[in-house]
């Protein structure tokens, strides 16, 4: 294709980085360069006849490409490859593994609304979405993608320091029956089975039970 | 030569909680330090791939006469094992253990349950015993032996919110450990029983 | 539960150790892509996508994926590395102890095999015998995602 003669060493660890199925390339810069270092990305449909190049991502300097939207078909697999050049010579191409959106990405904890009464906390989760293109498109719930999709809830007694644990398949909870003014703090954590996905704690949100009247 | 080293004896598993080891009687040569590799068969190797073996690194060329087997005994078919011994460059010929294993007839343990009572509320602790575990967990209120309520659970090794008491009353718990790829359940822990504050806040 | 999945086709209810066998997947997956350099094929998803099958269809695309699978892949993957064949030995086994369960839906009768899904089936022994029998015993194992992605 009428490609300059290569010398430069390739560009490393080119990688999918995903979250909630947004799925950024990332890479290194090639050995031993330093500025001024550009870039080309390209794609491929795992067992479709052909790499695709990506327009936003060429003659670029940053070591990172989103192609979320490229590989927003989960129900597809994809390859991706980049190529640097630098002061009018290039280098060959480096290829990402397979990346499985379903499988290879990660996914956030849950979102976590608490609200209390004197003797209870209601806990509301939501779990977050999948990467859409724009915030006009269809939300799809990473609870549709994911059938299986569990919730783990801590939630911290702060006067006694006692942690208890729920697992729970529908997103709310009550806790009834406990000491009125007191503070409990609620933590949530995503538990997929198969595939196996975990996403961490998400940050806890404390709420105090009102005071007895 | 081989005909001087003889195949290792009393070659069994020991197979408990989906963990499996084969054990051994070890082979003596005076003097000598003997080693021991090991191998297993399941049934699509016997049936589709020519009755190959597959060695286990892990127990190649050991001085020891147990050999984990969990990680390769992990479908539900019939596996044959063998053991060899190895002085040197010679070794013995292959000591097969008598029969097949399949995982089905691991022995199951009851769960090592605690329930705790926080307030009016009944809590449970289970030791993990594994990925292929979960647990059948029932719990009753004292007299009331015809209501026993029931939870699935997952491995669990933290305190795990069960249910809400009635104040002052008293709940018994127990548990068994299930495995799901083998269709099979443990026996029952003791059963355990806890007080909810309230009338008489006390401990059983 | 445990990671095991309880599949229904039709009456007929099929319990299997998707865990393990994902489990045993994920441990040798790099590798065994790494040894399949044909991007521009796959033998499961393309031209017809798994993920078309009629719902009516999945118990017998199953099995006959299953049987795929043990009669044809398994036996032409053995590689240098010890640890690979292990876990390609703990899949080949689970496999054969899940087809064993469906046979026994294909008995109660509840393992229809369409017209469609057969095209897909012949379309994907096409794919198979369109490579040398190495490189599609490989490409296939790799593809094993695909296959438990969809079953799920």
């Amino acid at each position: 294709s009428g490609e300059l003669y290569c010398s430069l060493p390739n560009p490393r660890n080119v990688h999918f980085e995903s979250i909630n199925m947004k799925n950024v390339l990332h890479w290194s810069a090639p050995e031993g360069t330093g500025d001024g270092v550009l870039y080309k990305v390209k794609y491929a449909v795992y067992g479709v006849g052909k790499w695709i190049r990506k327009p936003e991502c060429r003659n670029i300097n940053r070591t990172w490409c989103d192609l979320s939207s490229e590989t927003s078909d989960h129900e597809e697999q994809y390859y991706a490859s980049v190529k640097a050049f630098l002061n009018g010579t290039c280098s060959g191409w480096t290829e990402t593994t397979r990346f499985n959106p379903l499988t290879d990405t990660q996914i956030d904890p849950p979102m976590v609304s608490v609200s209390s009464t004197d003797k209870s906390i209601s806990i509301i989760l939501t779990a977050p979405e999948k990467w859409k293109r724009s915030p006009e498109e269809e939300s799809i719930s990473l609870l549709q993608v994911y059938p299986g999709l569990q919730y783990n809830v801590s939630v911290l007694n702060k006067k006694t320091k006692k942690r208890w644990f729920f697992s729970i398949n529908n997103n709310t909870l009550v806790v009834p029956w406990l000491e009125p003014g007191t503070a409990y703090c609620v933590s949530a954590q995503i538990h997929v089975t198969t595939p196996l996905l975990d996403s961490g704690f998400s940050k806890e949100h404390c709420i105090a039970t009102l005071k007895d009247k | 030569g081989d005909a001087l080293l003889p195949a290792p004896q009393n070659i069994s598993i020991l197979s408990t909680n989906m963990k499996h080891f084969l054990t051994w009687s070890p082979v003596i040569v005076q003097g000598a330090t003997v080693r021991y590799s090991v191998e297993f068969q399941g049934e699509y190797e016997r049936e589709y791939a020519n009755g190959s073996w597959i060695p286990v690194s892990e127990c190649s060329s050991t001085t020891a006469t147990v050999c984990n087997l969990t990680e390769d005994i992990s479908a539900t078919v019939a596996y044959k094992l063998r053991v060899r011994a190895e002085l040197g460059a010679a070794s013995s010929p292959w000591g097969t253990m008598k029969g097949f294993f399949t995982r089905a007839t691991t022995s199951l343990t009851p769960p090592v349950l605690r329930v705790l009572a926080d307030g009016y509320h009944l809590l449970v602790e289970l030791a993990a015993m594994g990925p292929t575990f979960h647990f059948l967990v029932l719990y009753w209120r004292k007299g009331q032996e015809s209501k026993v309520q029931q939870k699935v659970m997952r491995e669990v090794s933290s305190v795990v919110h069960l249910d809400t008491m009635e104040a002052g009353a008293e709940y018994c718990v127990k548990a068994q450990a299930h495995v799901e790829a083998i269709n099979r359940s443990s026996s029952f822990s003791p059963t355990q029983c806890v007080r909810a504050q309230g009338d008489k806040s006390m401990w059983l | 539960t445990a990671g095991d999945k309880i599949f229904h086709f039709g009456a007929c209810r099929v319990s299997m150790s998707m865990t393990e066998i994902r489990a045993s997947f994920t441990a040798i997956k790099a590798n065994i892509q790494s040894r399949d350099s044909i991007r521009t094929l796959s033998i499961l998803s393309h031209p017809h996508s798994l993920h078309k099958v009629k719902s009516s269809d999945r118990c017998c695309i199953t099995h006959h994926l299953f049987t795929f699978y043990v009669d044809k892949v398994f036996k032409h993957c053995r590689t240098e590395d010890s640890f690979v064949n292990r876990k390609i030995s703990s899949i080949a086994n689970s496999f054969l102890s899940a087809r064993r369960k469906l046979g026994q839906c294909r008995e109660q009768n509840n393992c229809v095999c369409g017209e469609e899904s057969m095209e897909k089936f012949k379309q994907i022994l096409a794919n198979y015998e369109g490579l040398n029998v190495t490189s599609a015993a490989m490409k296939s194992l790799g593809e094993l995602d695909i296959f438990l992605d969809w079953m799920e």
